[in-house]
């Protein structure tokens, strides 16, 4: 298989927009190929994500159409819907297409719009990727399902309140310092734990917020990205499933799924959760983050909580997670979500990070879910 | 009945669910219990099921309790959900009714109930 390194990223700032899923991804996309210093001609497919289009913008077929509001409509287009975790997926598409030796470059990305809508419809709308029959009619909502989490890793771990607080409180610190985040400011420890349930023992800071916004990365082959300097080589890139019902899940307090695709990933690449120096992962709600840190390898399973308390996994911890303010602070545009967590990793290891550069960073990891756990895809990166 | 007919769909197990009874499905090969439906077994890859009744006996595995709820269940919040492990070794998911939201806990026992929501049937769960 040919090598493939991303040598293009763009992103929005995240937030309220007047302006539909296309017009965002295609804002970010214009910034991704001027960054890769190619034209729009360059583009030979486009791998793009997008999930509830169908409900907030009445759209469908929004691949062809991101690509035609770009101005590249003849070029191949699929979008991909696997919830949270759709870019990402359509990333790890793309990086086969390359590495077969299909195409020389190929362009990823994903947009979301919900602002649009109210609180409750989008709340709707998100629990569509929970199943119809056995979940939605007893009124499971996505808080609702990371909330069942929370109670079994505390049950099992004693794992607390205060220790998901300080995923908030780190996550909107580095959010802090990205221009593009949709909250840039500290929060406290006491305005988390003070904060209204949303689903118990979720409050309402422990939860991402709706977000518009769009994300595009430019992936090419080796030989155009040697052309380049600034090309981060994708090391490895994994999916793995688990059952979709909660009910089928035997412990509820990990995530096998992020297990299973950390293991292909660390494989695919040679390298293990003690190479990675700088981290994004999917913080939807505080204990997706605890949960996840523990099941990349990063912590011991059951110390995630502690490791929240500690500080480690703070800019000057161990291990940085989330330096872009992370789903909670930066925000979380479903569709957009996986391509946003690359093009921050990305930006880390050309250390061009500004003031939440992780010092000296050479291998960075993103790691995307979907749904109630039932998708992961976990990718790694490095430079030169 | 034909080998390709389903033991159970979703459309008997909820009619029966409506009238106070829960069916699983027992693999024959290996004897791994589930919930319907499923063409294969997931822990042998067979295909030779049997259905069985369920006591509706549990324990609370996790729940929550939703005040945030979606636009069609907003009328009904603040509501509780829980995963409970019925003692047969399987789970569901339900919504907790007749049980007071602060007497929640991991590990309380409950029993299965229909419920009604929206004139669909759904799994509900009160006291044992
Ligand atoms: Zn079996």
């Amino acid at each position: 298989m040919r090598r493939v390194a991303v040598i293009g990223v763009g992103v929005t700032k995240f937030g309220k927009h007047d302006r539909t899923s296309a017009e965002l991804f295609a804002e970010a996309a214009r910034d991704a190929l001027a960054d890769a210093e190619l034209p729009p001609s360059a583009v030979q497919a486009l791998y793009y994500g997008n999930v509830v289009g169908g409900e907030t913008e009445k759209q469908l077929h929004t691949g062809p159409q991101a690509a035609s509001v770009l101005g590249i409509p003849t070029v191949p287009t699929t979008r991909f819907e696997t919830a949270c975790a759709s870019s990402h997926a359509a990333f790890r598409h793309a990086v086969m297409e390359l590495a077969a030796g299909v195409s020389e470059v190929v362009l990823v990305g994903g947009a979301e719009r919900v602002l649009n809508v109210p609180t409750a419809e989008a709340t709707e709308y998100f629990a569509y990727a929970s199943d119809a029959v056995w979940e939605q009619p007893v009124g499971l909502t996505f808080p609702g399902v990371f909330a069942l989490i929370a109670r079994a890793h505390m049950a099992k771990h004693g794992t607390t309140e205060e220790q998901m607080a300080h995923v908030a409180v780190k996550n909107h610190r580095h959010g802090a310092l990205n221009p593009k985040a949709q909250f840039q400011k500290e929060i406290t420890l006491e305005q988390v734990l003070r904060s209204a349930y949303v689903a118990d023992p979720l409050k309402l800071y422990d939860c991402c917020p709706f977000t518009d916004g769009g994300a595009a990365v430019v992936l090419a082959s080796e030989e155009i990205a040697r052309q380049r300097r600034r090309g981060i080589w994708v090391l490895g890139s994994a999916a793995a499933s688990d059952s979709m019902l909660m009910h089928d899940k035997r412990d509820l307090a990990r995530v096998p799924a992020t297990e299973r695709a950390a293991a292909a990933a660390y494989r695919q690449a040679g390298l293990g959760p003690e190479d990675v120096d700088v981290v994004e992962l999917h913080d939807c709600f505080t204990i997706a983050e605890i949960v996840a840190t523990e099941g990349l390898g990063l912590f011991e399973p059951g110390t995630g909580g502690l490791a929240a308390e500690k500080g480690w996994t703070s800019l000057g911890g161990k291990i940085p997670v989330n330096t872009s303010g992370g789903l909670k602070a930066k925000g979380h545009p479903i569709g957009a979500t996986g391509a946003a967590q690359i093009v921050e990793v990305v930006t880390q290891l050309r250390g061009e990070a500004g003031p939440r550069q992780v010092e000296g960073a050479r291998i960075g990891l993103t790691h995307t879910l979907g749904g109630n756990t039932a998708t992961v895809l976990v990718s790694l990166f490095g430079r030169d | 009945m034909a080998a390709t007919e389903p033991v159970i769909t979703l459309k008997n197990f909820f009619e029966r669910a409506r009238e106070g009874a829960l069916t699983a499905v027992r693999c024959g090969k290996c004897s791994a219990l589930a919930i319907p439906p499923k063409e294969f077994c997931e822990s042998c890859h067979q295909r030779a099921w049997e259905p069985v009744a369920l006591s509706g006996q549990g324990t609370i595995a996790s729940y929550t309790i939703i005040r945030v709820a979606p636009a069609r269940h907003a009328a009904e919040a603040p509501y509780a959900v829980a995963v409970v492990q019925l003692k047969e070794g399987v789970s569901l998911l339900g919504r907790i009714v007749d049980l007071p939201l602060d007497k929640l806990q991991v590990g309380l026992p409950v029993k299965f109930r229909p419920l009604v929501v929206n004139s669909q049937t759904a799994l509900g769960f009160g006291p044992a």
